[in-house]
């Protein structure tokens, strides 16, 4: 038994490890990118000891001077001076640098309009599936600015049963230049419902069916790359049984996109 | 003698040929660089590429700990952490960890019948978390110092044991020590909590799990 159980956890390390070996490949050429450097054109910018306004300011870079780019987390930059010293400037701050070309620094990304040109967006949502608490991930890609297609898993976990299902969804919204915006949804997928295993002495057994669901949500927009969502889902369960079974679910979560 | 003459000639014959090799082949190049030079100027363009700053806001790693299954005593938890860091104060984060349940008291005083069969014992969970950081420095001495945050995550996600898969609420906090920007020490605790009958009556459980782990920024 020790030795199975060791097995296993040998095995799940080693495709850890087989993850991590594949980022690396991944970051490596991301490495071999062009240097990014700015220039300052106020009278001086702040740098922090660490990624957040929390964090000490240990260096001031005055005007003119130029500021090598290094990397990036959330809104923060680290950025090196010319004389080598290292730190973290905010967004903001990097907007009241130039770039060589001598044209203002201004990211696109953390606005409305970035908003407007993503690609994709990923989500969680809680909510209620026939009053028993759900989870629902989503995938989505952005075809057109009022159509979205993507798909969706949600686990249900009652007291009677697990549910667990699937859609592949359409989205449209006619309004996709409001800030707060309403859509409509269809889906098609699989549902499936097992019993309890206290329960599976009374007969019930594990079923899988097909289902077809309707929704109506809204979205808004909070900030930099931050949707908020709000869905009501209609569902139909096409089962063996005479009658097909009406679902239904509401929803609440949020989605990043890029 | 001769042949000393011969191939003094022949080495200077040689010299003086890869010399005027070396001057064509020099020209060529500074006639193309005066080319270059004519038409470049104005394409010499570098405005800033948003897609060259590379951008790490993903977090990934591995952990592992102990966790104590109410009425199933304790046992080791391997699992993998993601995050994604909103902004310096807020993270998503999705954890999935696994562990195998050892036997309740009952069965070890009573020597009878186990409870639940080894497929049973198998305990897999995982959860979808939002964390708030409080961003601070480790002053470890006076010139050896790291970022680090203390964070809190509250979360919900579902846990499989016994047969069933259960609703979870997972109540957590943790401390990640940066070493480096993109590398980065957890120690973390978090308490899972789920209804289960397994011992009779339904109940509430408290799994408490705490462990050290390691994670990479990318």
């Amino acid at each position: 038994m020790l030795l199975r159980s060791t097995q296993k956890y040998f095995n799940f390390i080693k495709s850890g490890l087989g993850i991590w070996l594949t980022l690396l490949f991944i970051t490596i050429p991301a490495l071999a990118d062009e240097i990014v450097q700015v220039q300052i054109t106020q009278p001086y910018i702040e740098l922090h000891s660490g990624p957040a306004g929390g964090f000490p300011v240990i260096h001031v870079a005055a005007k003119k001077e130029w500021l090598t780019v290094l990397k990036r987390r959330t809104n923060w930059f680290k950025v090196e001076t010319n004389k080598g010293v290292q730190g973290w400037v905010k967004q903001e701050a990097l907007h009241l640098t130039q770039s060589s070309t001598g044209e203002a620094v201004k990211l696109a990304d953390g606005s409305f309009e970035s908003f407007a040109q993503r690609d994709v967006e990923f989500g969680a949502l809680g909510g209620s599936f026939e009053g028993v608490p759900s989870m629902t991930v989503f995938a989505d890609w952005v075809a057109t600015e009022n159509l979205i297609a993507g798909i969706s898993v949600t686990q249900a976990l009652g007291n009677l049963s697990e549910n667990q299902f699937f859609l592949v969804r359409v989205q449209h919204t006619a309004f996709p230049e409001w800030r707060l915006s309403p859509y409509v949804t269809l889906g098609a997928g699989k549902i499936r419902t097992k019993p309890r295993a206290n329960l599976v002495q009374s007969g019930d057994e594990t079923r899988t069916s097909d289902l077809l669901a309707a929704g109506l949500g809204l979205r808004y927009y909070i900030a930099q790359n931050f949707i908020l969502k709000l869905e009501y889902q209609h569902l139909q369960a096409l089962t063996d049984r005479d009658e097909n079974e009406d679902l239904e679910q509401w929803k609440l979560g949020f989605a990043v996109f890029f | 003698m001769e042949i000393g003459i011969r191939s003094f000639f022949l080495g200077l014959v040689c010299t003086l040929l890869s010399f005027s090799l070396f001057a064509q082949l020099s020209e060529q190049e500074s006639e193309q660089e005066t080319e270059q030079s004519v038409i470049q100027p104005s394409v010499e363009r570098r405005d800033i590429n948003e897609a060259n700053i590379d951008s790490e806001n993903f977090e990934f790693g591995m952990l592992v700990g102990v966790i104590s299954i109410e009425d199933f005593s304790s046992s080791m938890v391997l699992g993998v952490r993601a995050a994604y860091h909103i902004n310096e104060d807020f993270f998503v984060e999705a954890t999935y960890g696994q562990a195998e349940a050892g036997e309740t008291s009952f069965e070890v005083l009573s020597g009878g019948a186990p409870f639940l069969t080894e497929a049973e014992r198998d305990y897999r969970y995982y959860n979808v978390s939002l964390g708030y950081n409080l961003n601070g420095e480790t002053f470890f001495s006076d010139r050896w110092v790291f970022n680090s945050a203390t964070y809190i995550t509250l979360g919900t996600g579902s846990t499989e044991f016994g047969g069933d898969e259960r609703f979870t609420l997972s109540l957590g906090a943790g401390y990640r020590l940066l070493l480096t920007d993109f590398f980065a020490l957890h120690i973390n605790m978090k308490d899972h909590l789920f209804n289960s009958e397994l011992i009779g009556e339904e109940k509430t459980t408290h799994n408490i799990e705490y462990g050290l782990g390691a994670t990479f920024f990318f």
